[in-house]
């Protein structure tokens, strides 16, 4: 059976019309991609999905008052998940509750999709560095890595342009590894 | 910075971009929560149905056509009773 042509264009302005069939197809499209973006951000399952939700809810909230201006739709996606994301730190951080780094690891690995694979205590430890970093910079290296996009996709969705991503990227890469060298951890046992 | 130290920085550079290759992999959600989700985008959230419920003129032909309904399936018993029911009776 072929596959059916996924013309966002079109989808979208069924969506922004208020078809709801329309903006379940964005959502089955992207779920993927925000979930991702929202657990590497949190680091917990239980936030990830709760986060995730929010976001297709105020997308479809906010649908009709959206308009093309050049760049792609993930970008709003990406723009309200980092908002949430964000307020969702910021009232972590009110309420003073235990660090997620500070969690023992045990724990942590029961919050973690089925599919996320084990990961060795190196791993850990980068991804809590990661997680370290300022916000634009996480967002880089999930899009890069996670998402395997290119700079020139990553700064339409970060509104930079390419060679600012590229010099980001390389910057973060810098600070990763200062970082890995201040907490004097190993990454050769993987 | 020396040819060497710069060669080194790179190899460094080279080696944490695969850790976080191998670190930064893409995660399925769960099903189930996929599915949930899924389901609140096609269906109406609560409180559209609520505000379909207070359209008085809709519910009205909605209940309307329900008692009908039922009328008319209790009358063509009663008529297909009294054809057939009675004679097999007798």
């Amino acid at each position: 059976m072929p596959e059916i042509e996924f013309n966002e264009e079109e989808i979208l302005l069924r969506a922004s019309q208020g078809d709801r069939e329309a903006f379940g197809l964005l959502y089955e499209h992207y779920i993927d991609r925000i979930f991702n973006y929202v657990y590497y951000r949190t680091g917990n399952l239980h936030d990830a999905e709760d986060l995730t939700a929010r976001v297709f809810q105020r997308a479809m909230n906010h649908i009709r008052t959206y308009t093309d201006r050049g760049v792609p739709f993930s970008a709003w996606l990406y723009r309200i998940a980092h908002n949430l994301v964000a307020n969702w730190h910021r009232d972590r951080s009110r309420k003073q509750e235990i660090p997620l780094d500070d969690l023992p690891i045990s724990s942590a690995k029961v919050d973690r999709p089925e599919s996320t694979l084990v990961r060795s205590q190196e791993q850990d430890a980068l991804l809590r560095i990661i997680r370290q970093l300022p916000s634009e910079r996480q967002t880089l290296l999930i899009l890069k890595f996670v998402e395997n996009l290119s700079n020139a996709e990553i700064g339409q969705i970060m509104g930079r342009s390419e060679g600012a991503v590229k010099s980001l990227y390389h910057r973060t890469l810098l600070a990763l590894r200062d970082q890995i060298g201040d907490q004097n951890i190993n990454l050769e046992g993987d | 910075m020396s040819k060497n130290e710069t060669i080194s920085s790179e190899t460094q550079l080279d080696e944490l971009e695969a850790h976080l290759a191998g670190t930064l992999k893409r995660v399925a959600p769960r099903r189930d929560f996929v599915r949930r989700l899924s389901g609140h985008i096609h269906f109406p959230p609560r409180a559209e149905i609520a505000t379909r419920l207070h359209d008085w003129r809709r519910l009205f032909i909605v209940f309307s056509s329900v008692v009908s309904g039922m009328l008319l399936i209790v009358t063509v018993a009663r008529a297909l009773y009294h054809l057939f029911g009675r004679r097999n009776m007798g």
